[in-house]
């Protein structure tokens, strides 16, 4: 909990500390390389993250991953994406979840945990910031700034 | 099966070895009260509730406690049971398992359930007791009120399709419902009657249109033979009661509920249209045609909502006598209703919301009512406000 919290102390500063243009870095949406899947819509996009439809368009079962509310980029990532404000979100997957239909994508609390998630299952998908994404990764969708 | 749910629940470990949670316990409530401005008629959120409320704030109406576990045996079984307490047929907040099911998801295409399930007669009809998923205090009355049927016993399927980058998705369910409607000072229980549906919807990145089907065949009658048996014999032979209570005879009979919906959500708009017909089996009810459009318009953290809702009944032309007239109308509503108010969430996972319902309609409408005075005129303002929240 200590070390939760010091970890969310310290990205805070670094946060604050950046120098605006990489605050507000491009987002963009990065699949496991090795899943063979190149790029995707917005239609698509919100398909997975919204639990629709839980395949990609080669057949391969997604495994989307989340950030949690405390982090910046879950907020970036849902009013880029759909224009929601986190609460509408979380308003959507309390629908899901209490009339039995889904329960919402895997979360986790800092953009390296999303990546490692994204690198450790075979067609793992999440987001971050285009400058994070590395080769092990695909981006398949950027989301407009 | 639901013992041992419980029993084996406990045992089991919070959190699987690659860190994706195995069992989890969530919940969600409502805080609410409600007043209205007449003291002719009680208001209730539905006809599932026996008293409703007057000029005096009350908290009946829409506060609810609910409790959902869900237990992933395995990627693709899981088991979910939910536990709900709220005012109810009997007067009593005594928590109910509302819902307790198997589901499997052997691929993206398929997904089964069994056990008690909620019911989707409607669009969005199975979660209207979670406040926090919608705009307004509660799911809109006009279109909502007949809907008294919570779950049942059974199993359902959902297909899902791509058509393009869009998806197509069917439902089909069948089940035997359980419960109970308050009837005056009775309660008219409902369980046995076998619900059949399905619904096919399609979605569009902003967009869900559906289109429904349901059923439900009553197993039983009214209890209203003590209202035949009450009158003096002179008014009224014991002949013409038993053949009245032919006339309104409920068992055996079908139910038909059509409708049509269209949800849109995109940035801060949220739109939904819907329209439904419910076509009644027995003489005792009225059918009826509603309807109702809602926009909100999200700025910052509060979405000022605006609605406008309707439901209008078949008055039956072939009343056999007084008493059947009389018991036929009770099911009667011809209103429309306006709706204002906001929602601002004004914290993570907490919502205050704030409504104003505008009701218009005919001295005759007092099927959504409860005792109803003989002063009731058809107009009535309603007042609410809710806390929701999940957790």
């Amino acid at each position: 909990m200590i070390v939760r919290r010091l970890r969310i102390l310290a990205i805070t500063c670094c946060l604050l500390c950046l120098p605006v243009g990489n605050a507000v870095a491009d987002l963009v949406v990065v699949v496991n390389a090795r899943c063979g899947v190149a790029a995707m819509t917005r239609n698509e996009v919100i398909n997975i993250f919204f639990g629709r439809y839980r395949q990609f368009f080669n057949g391969r079962e997604a495994q989307p991953v989340d950030l949690v509310d405390a982090h910046p980029d879950r907020a970036r990532f849902y009013a880029k994406l759909v224009g929601k404000d986190l609460s509408e979100v979380n308003a959507y997957w309390s629908r899901q979840v209490f009339s039995g239909r889904m329960q919402p994508p895997q979360k986790v609390a800092t953009p390296e945990e999303a990546l490692k998630w994204v690198t450790s299952n075979p067609c793992g998908i999440g987001f971050s910031e285009l400058a994070k994404a590395d080769a092990r990764v695909k981006v398949v969708y950027e989301l407009s700034p | 099966m639901l013992a041992a749910f419980g029993l084996a629940l406990p045992a089991m470990p919070v959190l699987a070895d690659d860190g994706q949670g195995v069992f989890s316990l969530q919940g969600f409530g409502t805080l609410g009260a409600a007043r209205t401005n007449s003291d002719q008629v009680e208001f209730v959120r539905d006809i599932s509730q026996p008293r409703g409320t007057t000029t005096k704030w009350d908290g009946r109406v829409d506060s609810v406690l609910g409790l959902q576990a869900n237990w992933r045996v395995m990627p693709e079984l899981e088991a979910v049971v939910q536990a709900v307490t709220r005012y109810r047929y009997d007067r009593t907040f005594t928590p109910e398992i509302a819902w307790a099911y198997l589901k499997y998801d052997p691929s993206a295409h398929f997904s089964f359930r069994a056990g008690r399930l909620g019911t989707e007669f409607f669009m969005l009809a199975d979660s209207r007791l979670v406040g926090y998923s919608y705009l307004t205090v509660r799911p809109v009355g006009d279109y909502f009120w007949y809907l008294p049927f919570s779950s049942i016993d059974g199993g359902d399927v959902l297909m899902t399709v791509p058509v393009g980058e869009n998806l197509l998705r069917a439902k089909l369910f069948y089940g035997i419902s359980d419960g109970y409607i308050p009837r005056a000072e009775e309660q008219w229980k409902i369980d046995g009657s076998p619900m059949t549906g399905a619904y096919v919807e399609y979605l569009l990145p902003s967009w869900v249109v559906r289109l429904s089907y349901a059923n439900i065949k009553f197993k039983r009658s009214l209890p209203i033979a003590g209202e035949f048996s009450a009158l003096p014999p002179a008014a009224f032979a014991p002949d013409d009661a038993a053949s009245s209570l032919d006339y309104l005879e409920t068992a055996g009979t079908r139910s038909h509920y059509y409708s049509l919906g269209a949800v849109y959500d995109n940035g801060p708009w949220q739109l939904q249209f819907m329209l439904n017909h419910v076509d009644q089996g027995s003489k005792a009810f009225e059918s009826s045609t509603a309807g109702y459009a809602l926009a909100g318009y999200r700025i910052g953290s509060v979405t000022p909502f605006v609605g406008y809702s309707w439901v209008d009944s078949d008055r039956r032309q072939d009343r056999v006598n007084q008493v059947v007239a009389v018991v036929a109308a009770n099911s009667r509503s011809v209103q429309e209703t306006t709706i204002l108010g906001a929602r601002w969430d004004v914290a993570r996972n907490i919502a205050l919301k704030a409504q104003w319902d505008a009701i218009r309609g005919d001295a005759s409408s007092i099927f959504p009512y409860r005792r109803e005075q003989s002063d009731w005129r058809g107009k009535l303002d309603v007042f609410s406000l809710t806390m929701d929240f999940v957790f």
